[in-house]
């Protein structure tokens, strides 16, 4: 908006009140808002990706692992059937032995009986230990399915031992450790959250810049309009829209007007009052 | 850009925001993606290479015991289990050493022959040997017996599972960028209304009444921006003149009561009534302040309440599952729809006494008492014990619910003119709709992965939020003139109009017994029943509903303002709504239910405006007697009693058809209703009907 007559006037001159000083700009607000709802995308979306990763690349690796179980399961099984007591399979030893040795993420194979002891162990001072008795439990209650547990840093995989009679005889239990895991995923976790933060600074600086440009023009547009206003109260002249200017900015010069008007008015009413009262 | 108009502002504003949140989202999932992709691979194989390693060996033993490997018997048997047991495999095969396949489970012959027909097995023989073969990853683990190779066995993996895995993450993350997309609109639109539209819209009417000579009033803003700057400026000037009229008021009554000369004293007068009429100031000694209270104000708390309470959508039925207990006297299907209809009637009966609280002691009163016992709802949910407790405190959720959401109704309808009362609930309702795409979608996603109970603990700190938002928005009471509330008698009166009455029974009532009996209720237990679908499955296929809805509401809206068939909505609406549930009958499936979901989307979107659009016309005397807004709020109380009867009438099909044919019957109920209701609205007519009017 621009005005007719002269320009740059301070508000003091005319004797208003100066305006209050801008604090927080809008556009510093809005930026505010918006860089919240980015930060907060970012981190959701990238938590959901990381979760999403850990929970498939876990469950995979626990079928790897309750494979080898399965395997080992299938093969005490059959000595099993064959009538043989559990305590009584000393093959046992050499097969987990060996499913121990395939892979050097495994930690410990055990098997051990109904009542939790452990009959074989990878590593054999183990034999004669006790499993707890929540592995115990989950043995007995998936009968089929594999189970999953984790003990400290350990992460276990077991199966229940059935006989033909589907009596459970017993379990095998598999450790690997967590850290096996962990380092699967650290670096989708670490690419994911440097990914996340330089995302976050570009975008936020455009989001900034895109706000100051966007509230640029409404600060200008409002301090124009302002200026113009103490412009035409105390020097006079004509608030003017600029070409193409909004229905507001036409309402607004209407009321610059009108107040300059109204300023006239009282102004003039004030000193012919003055004078009659002189006058007489 | 008009400053005083919320569209052109905001416009460029969601550009903005869409341009700064979309494109950050793809790049990150696009990095994960090959992430994921990079760490799954590797790990797939080792597994791959495990079974194969531990089937060659079984081979190789058979082998070792003199049977040719041509001769082995079972290998289907053999390989069956091991495939079910691990969907990730799609083949087994045994190739002989020309790489002629002996043995083959889990793919065709003819897809496999052309490649094994000239690989060349003979190289490096003890090598795990890796080959991409169309859709599948090959792995070949050599078979040896006594006299060398005889053999390999491949072992088959899906390309498409780490492609399946990928576009779950792809759709999670697609979910969470329009749930960020829709809370950054609610929240920028907040900001913009608070910080510019608002405060621009008091300045608008401030030089309204300027323009027309009146200098009574100022903006009541304040900011400490650029507007409040304006704002200031703009008072200030106001001021200047109202201060300029006071010093003339003084001069005129200082000379009136001093001066001799009578002709001065008459010509100071006639001055003093030309500036009275020329300008009018206030005759308060100062201007007036204007402040202008939106419905909008209300609208970021009231989203995120909601959305607090949608983030178990997904859940709910899920959760009582695994707390119930047994209740002598009640099938278990029955114990898990208690908590759900529990929930749904205390909101139908609390909400008139909380719409008449809200009345009395002010919208922001009641909505800061709401949020008490719905917090304390949410995080005992999450700690709920037994069905028993969880149903006490989703009781407790209901009152807070139906506190809160009656104290933004009142709120809007306090502020709102008459003629800006549609726009008001417009308001209202897209809160609403919004937080339920949000809080459906985030909230399963969420509790697939972090569990249902800290879901429950996420929901109510939004609550709290919400709440610091209302004391802080809101800063006084807001407290309408009292007025009498009918009488019990008028509104069973309501009944007496026959339309009002089948609205109620033929349309109202069976669109919430779909909603909470199947939607709500079996929906999310009956798609879990498929092993291939997780939470957040579940989830995605629920936030479809208010997507429709949202998207056709207005449609319907335009449509029934434009045409006035309103009636023929209500009714193709409820038809479509019946048909939905009955697509189960076409394939038992997920596939059947979301487009049964989509269905009901539809019902809802065509037939919930037009049902409220109706009620001026069929109930034209009734809302003169007892206002509209108490015929509405009748309304949704009887159709709560349908949100009510829903869950227990699903659950009391579930004993004797099961789950998905339990959603066929609560759809042919449904459906059955509504065609009473398609017969009657061809005596609906239009315009308002006065009968009871001139029966009385």
């Amino acid at each position: 908006m621009r005005q007719d007559g002269q320009t740059s006037l301070a508000a003091g001159f005319l004797g208003l009140p100066s305006a209050r000083s801008v604090r927080g700009s809008l556009a510093r607000k809005v930026s505010l808002a918006l860089v919240s709802i980015l930060v907060f995308t970012l981190l959701l979306a990238a938590f959901f990706a990381y979760y999403k990763f850990e929970s498939v690349y876990s469950s995979l690796v626990q079928s790897r692992y309750s494979f080898v179980v399965f395997t080992v399961k299938k093969k005490v099984e059959d000595s099993l059937n064959l009538g043989l007591a559990l305590r009584q399979l000393r093959q046992v030893q050499e097969i987990i032995e060996r499913e121990k040795a395939r892979d050097s993420q495994i930690l410990s194979i055990q098997v051990y009986d109904a009542q939790g002891e452990v009959l074989f162990d990878t590593d054999r001072g183990a034999i004669g230990t006790f499993v707890g008795s929540g592995l115990v439990d989950a043995a007995k209650a998936s009968s089929a399915q594999s189970f999953g547990a984790t003990d400290d840093d350990m992460l276990i995989v077991g199966l229940p031992l059935v006989n033909t009679l589907g009596k459970v005889e017993g379990g095998i239990l598999l450790r690997y450790p967590q850290a096996y895991v962990e380092h699967g995923v650290g670096g989708l976790l670490i690419q994911l959250s440097r990914t996340t933060a330089e995302l976050l600074a570009v975008f936020s600086v455009l989001a900034v810049a895109g706000l100051y440009i966007l509230f640029g023009r409404v600060s200008r547009k409002l301090g124009s309009m302002e200026r113009t206003l103490g412009t035409v109260l105390s020097e006079g002249g004509q608030a003017v829209p600029e070409a193409g200017g909004d229905p507001f900015e036409e309402r607004f010069a209407e009321f610059v007007t009108k107040s300059r008007e109204a300023t006239d008015h009282i102004r003039e009413a004030t000193e012919e009052i003055g004078r009659l009262d002189r006058l007489a | 850009m008009t400053l005083d108009r919320t569209r052109p502002l905001f416009v460029r504003l969601l550009l903005l925001a869409f341009m700064v949140l979309v494109p950050p989202v793809g790049l990150l999932t696009y990095d994960a993606l090959g992430e994921f992709s990079k760490g799954l691979v590797p790990e797939l194989d080792k597994k791959a290479e495990t079974v194969g390693r531990d089937l060659a060996a079984s081979i190789e033993r058979a082998v070792g015991y003199g049977i040719p490997v041509d001769h082995l018997v079972g290998m289907d048997e053999f390989f069956t289990p091991v495939l079910r047991s691990n969907p990730e495999i799609r083949y087994l095969a045994v190739t002989n050493r020309d790489g002629r396949i002996l043995y083959l489970t889990g793919a065709r012959r003819e897809v496999l022959e052309p490649f094994y027909a000239v690989a060349d097995f003979d190289d490096d023989a003890e090598r795990v040997r890796k080959s991409n073969l169309g859709d599948f990853v090959d792995l070949a683990q050599p078979i040896s017996g006594k006299n060398g190779r005889v053999g390999h066995l491949h072992v088959g993996i899906d390309d498409g599972f780490v492609r399946g895995r990928l576009m779950e993450i792809v759709i999670d993350i697609a979910v969470v960028t329009l749930g960020a997309l829709l809370v950054a609109v609610e929240i920028l639109l907040f900001v913009v209304l608070v910080n510019v539209i608002g405060p621009m819209r008091e300045v608008g009417m401030v030089i309204d009444r300027v323009r027309r000579g009146d200098f009574s009033h100022v903006s009541g803003s304040g900011s400490d921006d650029e507007v409040g700057h304006f704002v200031s400026g703009f008072n200030a000037a106001l001021r200047y003149c109202d201060d300029l009229f006071r010093r003339l008021e003084d001069y005129i009554d200082e000379v009136k009561a001093a001066h001799f000369d009578k002709s001065v004293v008459e010509r100071v007068g006639e001055i003093e009534a030309r500036v009275r009429f020329l300008f009018r100031f206030s005759r308060q000694g100062q201007p007036d302040v204007i402040t202008e209270r939106q419905a909008a104000d209300i609208r970021l708390p009231l989203f995120l309440f909601v959305f607090a309470e949608e983030m178990s959508r997904s859940f709910i039925p899920l959760y009582i599952r695994d707390l119930s207990v047994p209740i002598p006297g009640l099938s278990p299907d029955l114990v898990m729809a208690l908590p759900i209809a529990l929930f749904m009637l205390l909101i139908a009966v609390v909400s008139p006494s909380a719409a008449l609280a809200a009345s009395r002691l002010g919208s922001r009163r009641i909505f800061l008492m709401g949020l008490v016992p719905a917090t304390m709802g949410f995080v005992l949910s999450a700690w709920a014990y037994s069905v028993y407790d969880f149903m006490l405190w989703r009781g407790i959720t209901a009152i807070g619910y139906a506190m809160v959401t009656m104290a933004c109704q009142s709120y809007i309808a306090q502020i709102s003119k008459q003629e800006r009362r549609a726009q008001g609930l417009g308001v209202y309702v897209g809160a609403v709709l919004t937080a339920s795409i949000c809080g459906t979608g985030i909230g399963g996603v969420l509790a697939e992965r972090v569990g249902y109970r800290p879901t429950f603990v996420v929901a109510a700190v939004l609550a709290v939020i919400a709440g610091m938002l209302i004391y802080r928005l809101l800063d006084t009471p807001q407290v309408s003139e009292q007025r009498s509330s009918p009488h019990l008698r008028q509104y069973l009166g309501l009944l007496r109009n026959w339309r009002f009455s089948a609205l109620i029974l033929f349309a109202a009532i069976p669109s919430k017994i779909a909603l909470t009996g199947a939607f709500f209720f079996l929906l999310p237990l009956t798609l879990m029943l498929d092993t291939a679908v997780d939470l957040g499955d579940v989830a995605r296929i629920m936030m479809i509903y208010p997507i429709v809805v949202v998207t056709l509401s207005p449609l319907a809206a335009r449509l029934a303002d434009r045409t006035g068939w309103k009636a023929g909505l209500v009714a193709l609406g409820g038809v479509i709504g019946g048909m939905a549930l009955v697509t189960p009958l076409i394939e038992n499936s997920p596939q059947m239910l979301a487009l049964g979901v989509v269905l009901l989307g539809v019902s809802h979107g065509l037939s919930a405006s037009p049902q409220l659009a109706m009620i001026p016309d069929v109930c034209w005397t009734e809302c003169r007697n007892i206002g509209q807004t108490n015929v509405l709020a009748f309304l949704r109380f009887a159709e709560r009693l349908g949100s009510f009867i829903g869950p227990l009438l699903a659950a009391a099909f579930l004993p004797f058809f099961g789950y998905y044919d339990s959603i066929v019957a609560v759809g042919a109920i449904s459906l059955g209703l509504s065609l009473i209701f398609v017969v009657l609205s061809f005596a609906y007519g239009s315009g308002p009907h006065i009968e009871a009017e001139l029966m009385e």
